[in-house]
């Protein structure tokens, strides 16, 4: 072996390993950011300016998908009120954001806290749901006609033998803790996996004049996690 | 059904646990006497083989005759009604974790048993040991598959089944894997993960038998090249796949689990240039045992990365934590084993390596494995950042080092095929890259006139205040990853040339005639040039396809007549088509007449599917593909207005990416082709 050779051929190998090293160095540095919930960004003023990638979860109604840049509202994922951020997002929208999706948004807090971000990735809306604050379904009842046609949260349990396939007049039958009272759910979409009898269940949606829940989206509780 | 599934995955766990206790024992005893022994472990390999194929056929069966009692097929059984249903059914089986892992062992035994069908009626030490090994590696992969998360086997809830066996739950196949490519995708990438699992076992078994001579090399060479092709299809039908179903445009988002894809496919070619080295040379030793190591403990990463949770990604699955901690013992533990292997057999691994000087052959064959190795442990290092408290990288990262990185590489390519063995003569080298040089900078000139009059427009389109002169990756990686392309072609080109001219010369015999020759002949060697000459097309290709994408967005109204003009098309509205299929999915498809120069050139008809039993929705994308760019047109969708949303992408070279890729496949294939016979014991 000609040592003279071997002492070059460690130099290249030097400087293509520092040279790599240097590049991540110098284009992560602008480049990479690190997790931070909605709330750690709205708490730390030192957030501004700095390259970030959020998760949340889409707050409802505030996207309008065809205003370009597309401007939205996120909070923490899970939670149904507290801190938001508001995103301003300029690319393409994924086909699956919509309301209550959970978004991970890359970008950097501006000097008005807004996030302004060319990246967004879209997970499917979680099938879990905090049953806190919905109605239970005596609850439900004991409202009488004036909660007919309003939109409202329910939570229940899914009763032995009720699901049936999609496409009839009744999806499932669901019952407070003890099987009574109890009311028919009308559904027409996919319901969450490994929802069995006796799970226990948050629907949005409204109660019809017959007497049946119409489910707008039917979630698991979080209990059942 | 879904109890016997289990059951023959006890029968080929507990036939690997005899294989290994016999293989083991029988050496104990010596040649001789354990020869009984030895051939036991070689018959119960075939059990593994048969207990898994059972419980895979199982699996195959249940998907076929749509058994919801499967939990696993109720999730993932296909719910196309096309031509291609029969396809999906199969598909269903490597559509979800589950299954997949039971895929990818099922490989795995196949492998194992054809290395013991080679094998047996040699039974030489060395097979043996890597036969053990491959069992054991195995043992690893069923008893993963009993992990609940893993099994493929579960029974449905009683509620999800009703008493005629339909099935009472939304539930079936992710509608964007109801797709050709997907088909192929999976089973293309297992077979190369399965396929590097061998050079690893003989590596190690090598270092057992402590038999540093070319015998492993010469065994397994074949089917690494088998594997490393069979990764790298399965990476590029990935992104042929992403770039027609998932309406984005690109082909390559640096996602943690394309690069764990990529990462086995990086070392593997560090590992193939080794082998070469190791059987001409005598050198490269602890290079090829480290990167056979290296190449599967990452494929055993990208196990990890997807089942473990511990990144976010578009492919991950469910997280579950003891499948984290398996698979991180499989990979610490194959790590280990080799890394310890090297150290105690140091002495018996040292090679013949002669490094004579920087220009020689060794060197770009050393400088080869450098780069690859650094390319993978740092996409990987910047893969994991997140899982331990670090940063997210975005694809910015992973360019600007993938380019420079790519660029040298591609040069060191190019030029390795001139160079010497120890030294090579400054005269002689000049005389074989002057002509391909000089092509060279004929077709750099040819597309640095494409890159200023196609490509940097786009690039003003987007950076309007760019400047030509000072854009350092816009301008100059551009210009210089066209020239190493252009060179890599021309160089493995004149290779074939010259060679086909030589032996015409010295046989009397035509040129083509030769050129067949060479090509038939001389496979490992000309199938190399050829890989090489993809790479050249493939460099050209990334450039345009990744560097100078035109994006646009434009609504229009939802009337007939209608129109808008993107690239120098003028795309005319024609009408709607929606149509319901018997499965209930809404397929909804616009029509476009498209002119150029106020010509009719053809039509495009972008669309959307709704799947109705998934609840989910697909874009369907259409492409014009032209030699020197495809036009990407996209339906997003209408919003309330009426207004039709359309997304077009105007993405350059694109179509040489494809072909590049399918030259590099040609060339590989022409490579592994077998040889008539396989070594016997050295």
């Amino acid at each position: 072996m000609n040592k003279r050779a071997r002492m070059r051929l460690i130099g290249v190998t030097a400087i293509i390993a520092i040279s790599v090293v240097a590049i991540v160095v110098g284009v992560g540095a602008g480049d990479g950011s690190y997790s931070r919930s909605v709330s750690e960004v709205v708490d730390d003023a030192g957030a501004v300016g700095e390259r970030v990638r959020v998760t949340g979860t889409v707050v409802p109604g505030s996207w309008d998908k065809k205003s370009s840049p597309m401007r939205f509202d996120i909070r923490d994922e899970g939670a149904s009120e507290g801190p938001q951020i508001a995103v301003v997002y300029h690319g393409g929208v994924p086909s699956t954001f919509g309301d209550e999706v959970t978004a991970i948004i890359t970008g950097v807090v501006n000097t008005n806290g807004v996030l302004e971000s060319e990246d967004m990735i879209t997970k499917c809306p979680s099938k879990y749901e905090s049953a806190t604050g919905a109605l239970t379904i005596a609850d439900l009842l004991a409202e009488g006609e004036g909660v007919i046609g309003k939109s409202v949260r329910v939570t229940g349990y899914v009763a032995n033998g009720s699901i049936l396939p999609p496409g009839g007049a009744v999806r499932f039958v669901i019952a407070d803790e003890g099987g009574s009272p109890s009311v028919d759910v009308f559904y027409d979409g996919a319901l969450p996996e490994g929802m069995v009898d006796g799970s226990q269940v948050v629907l949005g949606g409204l109660l019809d004049e017959q007497g049946v829940f119409d489910a707008v989206n039917v979630s698991l509780s979080d209990t059942e996690q | 059904m879904a109890n016997l599934g289990n059951l023959f995955m006890g029968v080929a766990l507990v036939a690997a646990f005899i294989s290994i206790a016999a293989l083991v024992w029988g050496r104990k005893l010596g040649a001789k006497e354990g020869e009984g022994l030895t051939n036991i472990g070689y018959l119960a390999t075939y059990g593994v083989l048969a207990g898994v194929t059972a419980s895979i056929a199982i699996l195959t069966a249940a998907f076929f005759s749509e058994d919801f009692t499967f939990e696993y097929v109720a999730q993932h059984h296909s719910t196309d009604v096309s031509a291609l249903a029969w396809l999906y059914k199969f598909a269903g089986v490597w559509a979800g974790r589950e299954g997949s892992l039971l895929f990818w062992a099922w490989l795995l035994t196949m492998f194992a048993a054809y290395i013991a069908y080679k094998r047996m009626s040699i039974t030489d030490e060395l097979s043996n040991m890597s036969l053990a090994v491959l069992n054991f590696v195995q043992i690893f992969f069923l008893v993963a598959l009993f992990i609940p998360l893993n099994n493929p086997f579960k029974l449905s809830p009683e509620s999800w089944v009703g008493p005629g066996g339909e099935l009472l739950i939304r539930g079936g196949m992710n509608p964007l894997l109801q797709h050709w490519a997907m088909t192929l995708h999976p089973p293309t990438l297992f077979i190369g993960y399965a396929g590097l699992a061998v050079p690893f076992a003989f590596a190690i078994g090598a270092l057992i038998v402590n038999d540093s001579s070319k015998l492993w090399v010469e065994i397994v060479d074949r089917i690494t090249v088998f594997s490393w092709l069979m990764l790298g299809i399965g990476i590029g039908l990935g992104s042929v796949w992403a770039y027609v179903v998932l309406g984005w445009g690109g082909y390559w988002a640096w996602d943690p689990v394309e690069n764990a894809s990529l990462l086995p496919w990086l070392t593997g070619v560090g590992l193939l240039h080794s082998f070469t080295v190791y059987k001409r040379r005598g050198g490269f030793k602890k290079w090829a045992v480290m990167m056979a190591v290296v190449s599967f403990v990452f494929v055993l990463l990208g196990t990890f990365i997807t089942r473990s949770g511990v990144v976010q990604s578009v492919h991950a699955f469910q997280q579950d934590e003891l499948s984290f901690w398996w698979f991180l013992a499989m990979m610490v533990g194959s790590l280990f084993a080799g890394l310890y292997g090297i150290v105690v057999r140091g002495e018996s691994f040292k090679g013949a390596d002669e490094f004579d000087s920087l220009t020689s052959k060794e060197s770009s064959y050393y400088f080869n494995n450098v780069l690859m190795l650094v390319a993978a442990v740092v996409v990987a290092a910047l893969t994991l950042s997140p899982a331990v408290g670090g940063k997210t990288y975005g694809p910015a990262t992973f360019d600007a080092i993938a380019r420079p990185v790519g660029i040298l590489y591609v040069f060191i390519m190019a030029v390795c095929p001139l160079l010497m063995w120890r030294k090579t003569d400054g005269t002689l080298f000049w005389s074989k890259i002057k002509w391909p040089l000089l092509a060279a900078g004929v077709i750099t000139a040819a597309l640095a006139y494409l890159w200023w009059t196609m490509l940097w427009p786009i690039h003003l389109f987007t950076n309007p205040y760019a400047n030509p002169l000072t854009s350092v990756t816009h301008t100059w990686e551009a210009l210089i990853a066209f020239a190493v392309g252009a060179l890599a072609v021309t160089v493995a080109s004149s290779l074939f040339i010259v060679g086909a001219r030589k032996r015409a010369e010295a046989k009397g015999e035509g040129f083509f005639g030769s050129l067949f020759h060479i090509i038939t002949r001389a496979r490992t060697q000309s199938g190399g040039y050829l890989t090489h000459l993809g790479m050249g097309i493939i460099i050209i290709g990334l450039v345009g396809s990744s560097m100078f994408v035109k994006d646009v967005r434009v609504s229009i109204d939802g009337q007939p007549g209608a129109e808008f003009e993107v690239g120098g098309f003028t795309f005319v509205f024609q009408g709607v088509e929606e149509q319901t299929l018997p499965n209930q999915d809404q397929v909804t498809r616009l029509n476009f007449d498209i002119y150029r120069d106020g010509q009719l050139t053809g039509t495009a008809t972008p669309g959307q599917v709704q799947y109705s039993r998934q609840d989910q929705t697909r874009l369907d994308v259409s492409v014009i593909v032209e030699p020197l760019r495809d036009i990407f047109v996209v339906f997003e969708g209408t919003d309330q207005a009426g207004q039709i949303q359309m997304n077009v992408k105007i993405n350059p070279l694109i179509s040489w990416v494809w072909f590049g890729f399918a030259v590099t496949i040609l060339g590989t294939g022409i490579a592994m082709w077998p040889r008539r016979q396989l070594p016997a014991s050295a």
